[in-house]
């Protein structure tokens, strides 16, 4: 079966249950209660995007978000917004090793939050847009979008993990 | 009231705390509480969840009122919905779906143990028994090491981590220590070398003031002769000295090296399954040379200089303390320079390391799979790549170069200054007939004697910076959480071979659910095929039971005996394992079969290969059993190496046998020969078979299909058959596909 694409006004996405979106297709095909996922969580935020139904059989997978209608691109980065967990660190008030691990206290932009890098040789990367990707002992995520563009106290204070 | 020994995972917000107790029955009892990290909309807040025997309380700012109650007996669902980063406590009442509460990652197991508890109850189980799971969970949860974080061998065990952390040296002296005999042998050497080599200045002195001014010609001979006399000693220790310290450095890093390669061998798959072996490798060779050096250096040379720094002050204090003071000036520019430099260089050697570490990463992904690169024409393209990332490591080491070059410039520079001072006052007062030419003379001497240690000691921080990084490099090895051996010392004889998978839940990410709810009993003797599409879960199945991870919920029992309960090397020395691609090492065929059983004797090595159906193919090559294999066995088809590592698995007589795809890649007619072999040595073996081809599970009374980390048909072939579900579809596909290749063969044979 060839793989359909959403893009531009081909489709229609709505809110579902939850973090679900319904899609409907411009040949009237509908499909309900779809979980949307990047393909590219890392290098493409807003392209690739796969709907996959409750047994995790992709339905469709969009181009690009932002080539979307409004209503749906809306609809779509919000589901998004729900699904992928990943605080950008805005600031970073205090990083510090103890007992071999990395403690960090940080501001982002779902709160204040400290937690615990096992391994920064690992756990913290550092690409070339800018972008530092930071993964705690429990295996959440955190990002910082670009660390020039951080504030000289907090560049200061992450400089020596980075 | 709530009870002051609640079952939580941290303290229960007082807040929080105040509202359950005004909504609580007066014969409700509370079992447990979550204490979580999220709000319902994903922002970082408090929120947690009370159960008691009769409801549920979620407290999350987002519910009305602040606080959303559920009755237990009105929940006929419950489970975790996971989701990148975050993770949803639900609920199911009737046909309303109720989110509970989220949570980030850091509280998901114990949510799990909740879902699994909400989950039992609606089945109609007893409460105060199922908050025993609860209670496990949570004790699982403190069988963390409360100051590093680290997985413990056992609840409430001592962390190996942080009971042998102490201080990096201390940790790195127990690698120099067996050396302190030599070690203090050669420091003996070095105080003559140094204490003699504080006598020329002074000797010159004498010959300036005293020997050419009075014209004795014997004194001048007698003080040249004593210097020669000074430099022969000197330079002969010092070559003894280079000798022992070399041999004292090899042996400290041979240590180093075998210890971490000794680790890396008892690290848990999943260490590799995250750092490439590029990176261990660097680690093994690099980075112990990197370590050794500066080990060396601080523990003889830092010393050594600081003995002859404290000396050629005191002489040159008791010479004129007025000129030791001018020479002086440098030194707080120096020690402030040394400390900016460090916190400037230290980030650039972790990156050169980085880099360094993704050179030889490319170099141990791409130089074993030339062949495929040959064959998609890509030279150019892995060309390229090393080129881009050789270069990236170079644009590193040239930062660090500018940076570590400009240093000791600017401090020889300053020094240079602080002769030049010497020489324009000292020069003045000599001229004013204030001290002598010869002490001018000695005192230059000395003072460039002195930017000696200066130097030393402002490089000292470089090499101290780059010994750091190679330290926590290795560091992350040895002190890396070893397979667990929960069952040290508790060997079986041999198994019988009952297996049992009781409740058995598995996730590599925890995202994504690889086996669920695997209930499973295999009894001795039983030939098992696994079936099931690629990416089904059927090699982490038996992963799973190889102790290659042991995160995983429920129980793999092997007698009615919990695998996790036997010592790790005795169990595993009792199974067989064929994989798909049979590994060789550089070496012998004959040390190739051997090794799972190094004291066979010649005649059980050739009956093994002659049960795998080898022998025949060994003795026809022109150097038989002692045929060189080259790495990865090149030399060998694939079907005689697959025949290798089954006469391997003979030798080593196992009680339980696994064969994971052993079939795959080879023709039909190879397949035959090791059918045969596979089915000589399985005779009376459990066996696992995991095919892809199901025409090699002729031999198999059970079969198990796998289907998205489930099983989904158990039975005997024609059991399957009957229920004509997946595995009869299989069945169906493959005949169908087998007709296809056996029209075409004859096609091709007219």
């Amino acid at each position: 079966m060839d793989r359909i694409y959403i893009e531009y006004d081909n489709a229609r996405i709505t809110k579902g249950e939850g973090i679900l979106l319904n899609v409907e297709l411009y040949d009237g095909r509908k499909f309900e209660n779809l979980e949307a996922r990047r393909l590219f969580p890392i290098t493409g935020l807003d392209k690739y995007i796969t709907l996959l139904d409750e047994e995790g059989v992709e339905k469709a997978v969009i181009r690009d978000i932002n080539t979307l209608m409004e209503e749906s691109r809306e609809n779509v980065l919000n589901a998004l917004h729900e699904y992928y967990l990943i605080p950008k660190i805005t600031r970073i008030y205090e990083a510090y090793e103890k007992y071999g691990l990395l403690k960090m206290r940080v501001d982002t932009d779902r709160g204040k939050y400290s937690f615990d890098v096992k391994n920064r040789n690992n756990d913290i990367k550092h690409l070339y847009d800018g972008r530092v990707l930071i993964r705690d002992s429990s295996d959440n995520r955190y990002e910082i979008r670009d660390f020039r563009q951080l504030d000289k106290k907090s560049q200061q204070v992450f400089n020596p993990y980075m | 009231m709530l009870p002051e020994n609640i079952l939580t995972n941290l303290p229960f917000p007082s807040e929080f705390a105040k509202k359950a107790e005004e909504l609580l029955a007066a014969d409700e009892k509370v079992l447990f509480c979550l204490v979580g990290d999220l709000d319902l909309k994903g922002l970082y807040n408090q929120s947690a969840v009370l159960t008691t025997d009769k409801r549920i309380f979620a407290f999350d700012k987002y519910h009305e009122g602040g606080v959303l109650i559920v009755d237990l007996k009105d929940v006929t669902e419950s489970k975790v919905k996971r989701m990148y980063g975050n993770a949803m406590l639900r609920v199911t009442c009737g046909d309303k779906k109720v989110d509970l509460f989220r949570f980030t990652y850091s509280v998901a197991s114990l949510a799990d143990g909740a879902a699994i508890f909400y989950e039992n109850l609606a089945k109609g189980n007893d409460p105060l028994k199922e908050v025993e799971l609860v209670e496990a969970t949570f004790k699982k949860m403190k069988s963390f090491c409360p100051k590093c974080g680290r997985a413990l061998s056992s609840a409430g065990a001592e962390c190996i981590n942080c009971a042998s952390k102490g201080k990096l040296v201390k940790k790195l002296a127990g690698y120099i220590l067996p050396e302190k005999g030599t070690l203090l042998f050669c420091f003996f050497l070095s105080l003559i070398t140094t204490s003699m080599a504080l006598a020329p200045p002074y000797i010159t002195k004498m010959l300036v003031d005293e020997v050419i001014e009075s014209s004795n010609l014997k004194k001048l001979y007698q003080l040249v002769v004593t210097l020669l006399l000074i430099y022969m000693v000197q330079y002969t220790i010092g070559t003894i000295r280079g000798h022992y310290m070399r041999k004292a450095g090899s042996r400290t890093v041979t240590r180093l090296r075998n210890d971490i390669y000794a680790k890396a061998q008892y690290l848990p798959m999943a260490f590799y399954d995250k750092i490439s072996t590029g990176s261990v490798f660097a680690r093994i060779s690099g980075d112990t040379n990197n370590l050794q050096a500066f080990m060396l250096r601080i523990t003889q040379e830092a010393i050594v200089q600081a003995f002859l720094a404290v000396g050629i002050i005191i002489i040159m204090f008791s010479l004129n303390w007025k000129l030791t003071l001018l020479s002086l000036i440098p030194v707080p520019l120096v020690v402030l320079g040394a400390r900016y430099f460090g916190q400037k260089i230290s980030p650039i050697y972790r990156r050169i390391w980085r880099r360094w570490s993704s050179v030889s990463a490319i170099l141990s992904d791409t130089l074993p799979g030339v062949r495929v690169i040959k064959s998609f024409t890509s030279e150019d393209r892995a060309i390229n790549k090393f080129n881009s990332y050789n270069n990236e490591w170079l644009q590193e080491d040239i930062r660090a170069s500018v940076l570590a070059n400009i240093f000791p410039h600017a401090v020889t520079f300053f020094v240079t200054c602080g002769s030049l001072l010497i020489w324009g006052i000292g020069g003045k007062w000599a001229i004013d007939g204030e001290i002598t030419l010869g002490l001018l003379v000695s005192f230059i001497s000395y003072a460039g004697m002195f930017y000696g240690p200066v130097n030393f000691f402002a490089s000292l921080n470089d090499g101290y910076q780059s010994a750091l990084t190679s330290a926590e490099r290795i560091l992350d090895i040895i002190d890396a959480e070893p397979e667990q051996n929960f069952g040290e010392g508790n060997m079986v004889e041999s198994l019988k071979g009952k297996i049992e998978y009781r409740s058995v839940n598995f996730s590599f990410d925890k995202i994504k659910k690889t086996l669920t709810n695997i209930n499973l009993v295999i009894e001795p003797g039983d030939i098992v095929g696994i079936v099931g599409t690629t990416g089904s879960g059927k090699s982490t199945l038996v992963n799973l039971f190889m102790r290659f991870y042991d995160n995983y919920e429920g129980e793999i029992l092997v007698d009615g005996v919990n695998i996790k309960d036997i010592d790790l090397q005795s169990f595993r020395s009792k199974i067989g394992y064929v994989q798909q691609e049979a590994l060789m090492f550089r070496d012998t065929i004959f040390n190739n079969i051997a090794y799972s059983n190094p004291s066979a004797t010649v005649e059980e090595v050739i009956h093994a290969a002659d049960v795998a159906n080898a022998h025949s193919f060994i003795a026809k090559l022109p150097e038989g059993y002692d045929t060189m294999l080259g790495e990865r066995g090149t030399g060998l088809s694939g079907g005689e190496r697959q025949r290798l590592s089954i006469a391997r698995a003979v030798l080593k007589n196992p009680s339980i046998l696994i064969f994971d795809e052993a079939t795959a890649a080879v023709d039909s007619e190879t397949e035959e020969l090791i059918q045969t072999a596979i089915e000589r040595l399985i005779s009376g073996r459990t066996t696992l078979m995991i095919a892809h081809r199901l025409s090699t599970l002729r031999k198999a009374n059970k079969i198990i299909v796998v289907d998205k980390g489930e099983i989904i048909e158990f039975g005997s072939h024609d059991e399957l058959m009957a229920l004509k579900g997946k595995y009869y579809k299989l069945i169906e596909i493959q005949s169908m596909s087998e007709k296809i290749r056996k029209n075409k063969e004859a096609e091709n044979f007219e």
